[in-house]
């Protein structure tokens, strides 16, 4: 298997307080990788680093093959290719459900076809045309996982996408979530700090401390 | 905390305004006149002035839109603080007499010193200064030949064709310029001519008579309609230097001398029906029928006195003597509606 | 009670209708009404476009941008709000006149020929358009800031994750996000461009309310002026309904979501110059190029400052200050009311038509029920016609619109949860108002406050007719220097419109900043 995210001694700090120490990671492509770590030892921030909301102020991040940031360059959010489904509601409350599957696919022939897909493969085509204040907590989390996989995102990242669901309801959505990243051969990085989580869905699971990861 | 300061400035400003309330009140009782009026000109503040301090009645104002006060003062009805309606737009003085909220002035002084065809025809309204509506041109683009002897009737000529510069339709003195022209030709042909005269503008009607005669002098239009004062503004240096300059360039016409003669438009004013201080009214009406405010208001708008005993101002007085038309001013307000009428129709913006 | 202060000099003006159809209305009709309509329906579209394009976009840079001279512009932005349109007219016109300063200074740089006109004539449609559209822009700006504020970081970083670049977020997110701010914004400048008279009247273009003025003092029927009136009124009773329709169903991002706001992108070389220009033009045309040429003509003026503008000036101070504490406060207890006791938006859009009704034709509805209520309440004098209160009262009516859409919008972004667990927790209505509404709406009640002022401090046409004797403001002394042709005179008193209005602009400025934070 190759190695599909290469991110290398990366540095972050606000306000001269360091949050990522030199910090290395390593996935291969096709795996699901947890992390794991205490409140604010930095996992958010590490994963926005990852998709170019935050510029670290050193190190390399590499995907698939191309260099996404270095001292040089940084390429944009928008060309990363990244996905990023966090826990905070951001469905955008003006648009329906499907409009905001669809929000990101450029080509009106792609529209119908790529979401119509993914919602039957989530079990959401009957919300399609609510709007995001009508959709319940489990729901708006399914919709916007949907909004990132359509847009067959190299790298999917969940930023304790599940956090504040019910016990019954996670066990429903595990399996779903495995079999879509299978299926779609998507690469994806969560941060969670449940356990249960990381046995149903991960293949290897780091842990956070003071900006530096170890495997578990 | 910034809620209870609104509070406070909230329970602050009421009394205040019930303060200023009984005031206003309270001020009924000195010797006051109480004039509406349309006509706000510096001048008649100095003049009011000069009333207060030779009679010791205060003077109390309110200006605005001729018609708007009209409403308000219909609106008020019998219990009017109003004394003097007083305006710069003769049809609209006679439209208000005709509806009778005027009454007829008593004053001796007032009826043997004012010609009678500048009063009302029962003395409901005085004149108080005159202005004609004439003719500018650019010597330069127009011959001595092309204008002697011109009338109004005479713009509606091809010889004009995009030479004439004249302001909007809505204003009152075009409206009455074009009510003494149906007086005296009837609708058909004033009509007619209209049409002509539109089809001869040099621009769309745009400005004030000021910005006519400044279209003339650029040669934008080689003739324009005006009032006279405007040119007496100009010439005086009172508009700044360029418009002193532009001034120099035009010349002015006085139409229609070889028969009914050039336009007049009055701004005049008359004692209100249900007036609480009537004597106080006339005596203000005198007031500005004197010599000595004659003399002011000459000197300061550059209007025609209504005193034969008066010399409108130098500027004015060397454009030389003229006829004027005595067509009824009674007819500007008789005919006004139908000249709105008639202008909108030729599409005359 | 109050409902029916509001709507009395309304149902006035409607009221002409049942007295019939006089022969000047089908005159009206047969020659000049298509027109009319159509200038008009020319003129509001021009503005609301140029509104929303100059707000909107600038609002966004500000907003989600750095660049050169942005801590300037994000208040600088607001500051044409100070200058009245008819103002700006004056000055445009003399401006690039054909003998105004613009041509002078061109002519003296490239010929040597006197009869050479650079500017094309601006006493036409898209000149009233311009003069509107930079006075009146920062309405727009300043809904589209706050609210573009509003909207959580996440929700902008979430289009970017899905492969947006700042542009197509822009135009695909951020647009149709705040698109109910934009229209509150735009639906406020289209209601001022229909009631203004000042301006179109300057350069003489026939629109409706041009129309309703001639057929009031040109053909001297006033009912007619009033139907049309009317049919003004009910094509912006219309508007606002299918606005409010067309977004029932719909929810905004509301402000109560806590979430940390979006950090501005640097932008660099080229792109910073062109954010600094977008920002630029407004600002000068709307504020500077009309400051400057007022003090141009002020300095021309050997006496400037004489106790009459001094007087003029605490008059206009005082009386906007009262009239926007009270309009204020009837909006609060309004919206409350509506609120509380479920009574349908209908009512607000009812009281807010006072601000499209051009302000001489409010006046004279205002005069009828004032002169009517004085013969009720005593037989002889006038006491509230022609007095302060009076004043006030039609100041309130007028300005009830401004404060309505800011105390409107803020209260409904209070839950409704909010007041319910208030309620089972035994708050009576007015502890629920004063205890939770006013406390949260306090950054509401202020802006509507300070927008009214903004808006009085300039207020004309009811001004000049229902005022007390001896009272003048500073519009009422442009008008009177402007319509006698006095325009250098004019420019100080203008000036000092402006100065005053810049304070409330001030406190504005400071709110939508400490908004952000």
């Amino acid at each position: 298997m190759k190695e599909f995210l290469k991110v290398k001694n990366i540095n972050l700090s606000f306000d001269s307080k360091e949050i990522l120490k030199g910090l290395n990671l390593i996935i291969d492509e096709g795996n699901f990788v947890a992390i794991t770590g205490a409140s604010g030892s930095g996992k958010t921030s590490l994963l926005r680093v990852i998709c170019g909301l935050e510029s670290p102020s050193q190190g390399e991040i590499i995907l698939d093959n191309s260099l996404l940031f270095s001292r040089e360059i940084s390429v944009p959010t928008e060309k990363r290719n990244i996905g990023l489904v966090i826990q905070e509601k951001v469905l955008f409350p003006h648009l329906s459900a499907i409009q905001n599957i669809e929000f990101g696919i450029s080509s009106k022939k792609d529209k119908q076809n790529l979401s119509g897909e993914i919602m039957e493969r989530l079990n959401i085509t009957q919300l399609a045309e609510m709007y995001p204040h009508e959709l319940s907590g489990g729901e708006s989390q399914r919709v916007a996982l949907a909004r990132s996989v359509v847009m067959r995102p190299k790298l999917l990242m969940l930023d304790e996408p599940f956090t504040g669901l019910d016990k019954d309801l996670k066990q429903k959505i595990y399996p779903e979530i495995k079999s879509i990243l299978r299926a779609s051969k998507i690469t994806a990085l969560m941060v969670t700090h449940d356990l249960n989580e990381v046995k149903a869905l991960a293949d290897k699971c780091f842990n956070l401390e003071s900006g530096q990861l170890t495997e578990l | 905390m910034k809620i209870n300061k609104f509070l406070l400035l909230a329970l602050l400003i009421v009394p205040i305004t019930l303060v200023f309330l009984t005031n206003t009140n309270e001020e009924v009782q000195n010797e006051e006149v109480n004039i509406y009026t349309s006509r706000h000109y510096d001048a008649d503040n100095f003049l009011y002035e000069q009333f207060t301090k030779k009679t010791g009645i205060k003077v109390n104002i309110i200006s605005g839109k001729g018609s708007a006060l009209i409403e308000r003062l219909k609106a008020e009805g019998i219990n009017s603080p109003g004394d003097v309606f007083f305006t710069v737009d003769a049809g609209n003085l006679a439209n208000f007499q005709k509806q009778g909220f005027l009454q007829s002035i008593q004053s001796e002084i007032i009826k043997q010193s004012v010609p009678v065809e500048l009063r009302g025809e029962n003395d409901e309204w005085v004149a108080v200064a005159k202005r004609a509506r004439v003719i500018f041109y650019n010597p330069e683009l127009v011959s001595e030949g092309e204008i002697k002897d011109i009338n109004y009737e005479d713009l509606a000529s091809d010889v004009w064709k995009n030479g004439v510069a004249i302001r909007s339709s809505s204003n009152m003195y075009n409206q009455s310029l074009v009510s003494s022209l149906i007086s005296n030709l009837g609708i058909d042909e004033t009509e007619k001519w209209a049409k002509g005269l539109v089809s001869n503008f040099a621009r769309k009607p745009q400005g004030n008579d000021r910005s006519q005669i400044m279209a003339v002098a650029n040669k934008e239009a080689s003739i324009a309609i005006a009032n006279t004062y405007y040119i007496g503004i100009m010439l005086s240096g009172k508009g700044g230097k360029e418009q002193l300059n532009a001034a120099q360039k035009v010349k002015i016409a006085f139409p229609n001398q070889n028969n009914r003669g050039a336009h007049i438009n009055v701004s005049g004013g008359g004692v209100l029906k249900h007036s609480p201080n009537r004597e106080n009214a006339e005596k203000f009406l005198e007031f500005l029928l004197s010599e000595e405010a004659q003399v002011h208001i000459v000197n300061n708008t550059f209007e025609y006195p209504v005193l034969e005993s008066v010399k409108p101002h130098p500027i004015i007085e060397s454009f030389g003597d003229f006829k004027m038309d005595k067509t009824s001013i009674a007819d500007f307000g008789k005919y006004n509606p139908e000249a709105v009428k008639l202008m909108d129709r030729v599409s005359w913006q | 009670m109050i409902t029916s202060v509001f709507l009395i000099p309304i149902l006035f003006i409607i009221s002409s209708v049942f007295l019939g159809f006089s022969d000047n209305f089908y005159h009206l009709y047969e020659n000049l009404l298509l027109e009319y309509s159509l200038n008009s329906i020319y003129l509001v579209a021009g503005v609301s476009l140029l509104v929303t394009i100059l707000g909107v976009s600038t609002a966004w840079l500000v907003t989600f941008f750095n660049f050169y001279g942005k801590r300037f512009f994000q208040w600088a932005l607001i500051l044409p709000l100070a200058v009245p349109p008819y103002l700006l007219a004056y000055v445009f016109t003399e401006f690039f006149d054909f003998s105004g300063t613009a041509n002078n200074i061109l002519r003296d740089l490239f010929t040597t020929q006197s009869d050479v006109i650079f500017f094309p004539n601006i006493r036409t449609i898209i000149g009233a358009i311009i003069v509107f559209g930079f006075t009146l822009y920062p309405y727009v700006y300043m809904v589209s800031r706050v609210a573009f504020m509003n909207i959580p970081a996440s929700v902008i970083e979430a289009s970017s994750l899905l492969g947006k670049n700042s542009i197509s977020t822009f135009f695909s997110l951020s647009i149709p996000l705040i698109r109910p701010a934009i229209i509150a914004g735009v639906a406020l400048v289209a209601m001022e461009t229909l009631a203004d008279f000042g301006a179109v009247q300057h350069f003489a273009i026939p629109t409706f309310t041009t129309g309703i003025f001639r057929t009031w003092t040109g053909l001297y029927d006033l009912n007619t002026a009033l139907q049309l009136s009317t049919m003004l009124l009910l094509v912006i009773f219309i508007f606002l309904s299918v606005e409010r329709a067309s977004r029932s169903k719909i929810r905004y991002v509301n402000s109560v979501t806590t979430s940390n706001s979006y950090k501005p992108i640097q932008l660099m070389r080229f792109k910073s110059a062109a954010a600094f220009f977008v920002c630029f033009i407004p600002v000068f045309i709307g504020f500077f190029l009309p400051v400057l040429e007022l003090i141009n003509w002020s300095s021309q003026v050997d006496t400037l400052v004489s106790t009459k503008i001094f007087l003029a000036a605490s008059n206009t101070l005082y009386i906007s200050l009262s009239a926007a504490v009270l309009t204020c406060f009837i909006a609060l207890l309004i919206n409350f009311v509506v609120r509380t006791f479920g009574i349908s938006q209908l009512l607000n859009d009812l009281l807010s038509l006072g601000y499209a009704v051009p302000g001489l034709i409010l006046a004279v509805g205002i005069t009828k029920m004032f002169t009517s209520v004085d013969a009720w309440l005593i037989n002889y004098g006038t006491f509230i016609t022609g007095s302060i209160l009076g004043l006030i009262l039609a100041y309130i009516i007028k300005s009830y619109a401004i404060s309505n859409i800011v105390l409107n919008s803020a209260l409904n972004s209070i839950p409704i949860a909010l007041d319910e667990s208030a309620q089972t927790l035994g708050a009576s209505k007015l502890k629920l108002l004063r205890d939770i509404h006013i406390p949260i709406l306090k950054t509401g009640l202020l802006t509507a406050f300070l927008l009214v002022i903004a808006e009085l401090i300039k207020e004309l046409p009811a001004t000049l007719i229902l005022r007390p004797f001896n009272f003048d403001t500073l519009s009422v002394s442009v008008y009177l220097l402007a319509s006698e042709e006095r325009m250098f005179e004019a420019a100080f008193p203008g000036l000092v419109i402006i100065f005053f209005g810049l304070i409330p602009i001030y406190f504005l400025n400071k709110l939508i900043l400490s908004n952000n934070k």
